[in-house]
C-alpha cells in the first residue's frame, strides 16, 4: 500500500488506527500549519516536522455533484462528500468525506481514514485520505 | 494609506460579449481593445503601457495580440491573478500613470475557460488534493456553514441568482440573457452543483474580452466628456487567521475583502454609504451574501434581510452585480474584472439603458481570485 503523495499524509504506524496528516509546528508561535511550511508564515521563524490529527470536528460540508460547473458531470456514479475539518491543534483541513450527505453534519466528530484510488504501474495498492463520521 | 500620486481618470471601455460560442479569444481580445480606444477617441499609439490578463492563451499571447494593435514598441506584460486577472492588469494600468511611468495605460483582459485545462496539482490527475477540492466545493463549503451560523435558507441564495439573472437581461454583453423573468424556483430546480448550489447558481463559465484605458487628468480633459476617476486601487494577499486553509480550492479568509475594502475606502476617504453600485465575485451567491458584509454595506448577520427587502437590486438602496455579475453576465477568466470596471463606467457616465442606477455617482468593484488575492477599485464620477 502506498499514499497517494507522502509529502501531505503517512500510512498508520504499528499500533495506530489512522493515518496521520505530514504538518508543521513553530515554537517560536506555537502555531500549526498543514501542508508543511518551509517557515512559520506569521513569524518567519523555523518550524519542525510533525504528524497531526487524526480526529477532528467538521466544520462545513458540501456534496459535489457536477465538479466543473456543468462541464463535468458524476452522473450516475453519484458524485463525493467534501468538508472541512478543524483538528485540536488549530489546523483546518479540506478533504473529501466518506458516505453520504445523511452521514454528517457540521460538529461530527471526524477520523482520518484512508480510502483506495487504484494501483500504480508496479500493481502496488494506491491510497489518498479522506475524513469519515465517528460513531 | 496614500492618495495615488497622480490623479487617475478611465478615459474608454470596451467588450466583446462573454459567451459559449467558441470566438477565437485572439478575436474577441481584438474587438474589446479595439472598442475601448474607440469609446476614448484615442489611436493606439497614445497608449503607453499595456497590461494583458489572462489565465489561458499560452506563452507571449498578450504581446501577439498586441501586434494587431499596432508596432508601437510600448512595454507589454502578462499579468495573471487567477479570478482577479483582470482587476490587477486594470490595478497595474492605474499604478503605470499614477507613478508616472506613461500618461495613458490600457488594460485588456481576454479567455475562455472552455479551452483551458483544470485545477490540479502536477503529475498526479485526479489524486491530488486540488483535484478534488474545486472551487465549486470550496463556495457550497462557505454556503453550508452561513446556513449553520445565521439560518441562511437556500431560497436566498437562489433570491440573489435570480436577481443577478435579472439584471442580465438587460445587458447586451452578459453571457446568460433570458427572455423571461428568472424565477427562485427556476434557480432551484436546475441541476444541483454542489449542496446547496444549483447550476443557475453557479457562475457562467464561457469565453470573453473587456479593455479599459486609463490617462492622466490632462489627457482625460483634452478628450473630454464625463469624466471617471479612480479615486481608490487596492491590491491585498491573504494574512493569517484562525482556521487557515493552504490546500485545495482557496479565495483566501473573509478578513482579506474587509481589509482591502477598508484600505481602499481610506484611500477615496469615503465610506460604505457613500456608494451608489457594487460588483462583486459572484462566482456563487453565497459570496455576495457575505460581501454585503464584509464591505460594510450592512451590519454582521444583516445580509440576508437586504436580500428579503430587494436592497440590492436595481431600483434598491444599492443594488449589486448590475450587469448580471460572473452569475449571468460571465466569468471567462482573465477579462471578468475588466467587466466590472466596463459596467461601473457606463453607470457613472449614465449609459448604462435599461439597467441604468439613477444617479449613479460612485462604484465600487471588488474581486477575488485563487491563491488567494482581493482586488477593490472605487470609480466616482467627478
Amino acid at each position: 500500500m502506498i499514499p497517494t503523495d507522502d509529502e501531505l499524509f503517512r500510512l498508520p504506524d504499528d499500533g495506530e488506527q489512522r493515518p496521520r496528516l505530514r504538518g508543521s509546528f513553530a515554537p517560536e508561535s506555537g502555531l500549526y500549519f498543514w501542508p508543511r511550511r518551509k517557515r512559520c508564515p506569521v513569524t518567519r521563524s523555523a518550524v519542525r516536522d510533525v504528524d497531526l490529527g487524526p480526529v477532528g470536528v467538521l466544520h462545513s460540508w458540501t456534496f459535489l455533484h457536477v465538479p466543473r460547473m456543468g462541464k463535468v458531470s458524476f452522473g450516475d456514479s453519484g458524485g463525493y462528500g467534501v468538508g472541512q475539518v478543524d483538528l485540536p491543534e488549530g489546523v483546518r483541513i479540506q478533504a473529501p468525506l466518506m458516505g453520504t450527505e445523511a452521514d454528517w453534519s457540521i460538529g461530527d466528530e471526524m477520523g482520518l481514514t484512508l480510502f483506495p484510488v487504484g494501483a500504480d504501474d508496479e500493481g502496488n495498492e494506491l491510497v489518498t485520505f479522506r475524513f469519515e463520521a465517528i460513531r | 494609506m496614500s492618495l495615488l500620486a497622480r490623479d487617475v481618470y478611465v478615459v474608454g471601455v470596451g467588450m466583446h460579449p462573454f459567451n459559449n460560442d467558441g470566438v477565437p479569444v485572439y478575436d474577441m481580445a481584438y474587438d474589446a481593445g479595439i472598442a475601448a480606444l474607440d469609446d476614448s477617441g484615442l489611436d493606439f499609439p497614445e497608449i503607453g503601457a499595456l497590461y494583458n490578463g489572462y489565465l489561458g492563451g499560452g506563452i507571449g499571447m498578450g504581446v501577439r495580440v498586441a501586434k494587431e494593435f499596432g508596432l508601437t514598441g510600448i512595454p507589454v506584460t502578462h499579468v495573471e491573478n487567477a479570478s482577479a486577472t483582470g482587476s490587477c492588469a486594470f490595478g497595474e494600468a492605474v499604478h503605470a500613470v499614477a507613478g508616472g511611468r506613461v500618461d495613458v495605460a490600457m488594460a485588456l483582459g481576454f479567455d475562455d475557460l472552455n479551452r483551458m485545462g483544470g485545477i490540479g496539482r502536477s503529475g498526479k490527475p485526479g489524486l491530488g488534493a486540488e483535484d478534488v477540492m474545486l472551487p465549486a466545493a470550496f463556495f457550497a463549503m462557505w454556503a453550508t456553514r452561513r446556513m449553520h451560523e445565521c439560518g441562511t435558507t437556500v431560497e436566498t441564495y437562489a433570491q440573489i441568482a435570480a436577481k443577478n439573472w435579472n439584471h442580465a437581461r438587460e445587458n447586451p454583453f452578459a453571457q446568460r440573457r433570458v427572455d423571461h423573468e428568472m424565477t427562485v424556483d427556476e434557480i432551484l430546480g436546475s441541476t444541483m452543483i454542489a449542496y446547496p448550489h444549483t447550476s443557475k447558481m453557479a457562475c457562467a463559465a464561457g469565453g470573453g474580452a473587456a479593455a479599459a484605458i486609463v490617462a492622466t487628468e490632462e489627457v482625460a480633459r483634452r478628450i473630454g466628456g464625463p469624466a471617471i476617476k479612480v479615486v481608490a486601487s487596492q491590491q491585498q494577499s491573504e494574512t493569517y487567521t484562525d482556521g487557515h486553509v493552504f490546500l485545495g480550492a482557496v479565495i483566501g479568509p473573509a478578513q482579506m475583502t474587509r481589509d482591502t475594502s477598508a484600505a481602499a475606502y481610506e484611500q477615496a476617504g469615503l465610506g460604505p454609504g457613500d456608494l451608489d453600485l457594487v460588483q462583486v465575485h459572484d462566482a456563487f451567491p453565497v459570496e455576495e451574501l457575505v460581501y454585503y458584509e464584509l464591505l460594510g454595506i450592512c451590519g454582521e448577520g444583516e445580509a440576508d434581510k437586504l436580500v428579503a427587502t430587494g436592497e440590492t437590486s436595481i431600483g434598491g438602496r444599492i443594488p449589486f452585480s448590475t450587469d448580471g455579475g460572473l452569475t449571468a453576465r460571465g466569468h471567462p477568466g482573465g477579462p471578468t474584472g475588466l467587466a466590472q470596471i466596463h459596467e461601473t463606467v457606463l453607470q457613472l457616465r449614465g449609459t448604462a439603458r435599461l439597467r441604468q442606477v439613477d444617479g449613479a455617482r460612485t462604484g465600487l468593484c471588488h474581486m477575488a481570485g485563487a491563491g488567494s488575492v482581493c482586488v477593490v477599485h472605487i470609480l466616482q464620477r467627478s
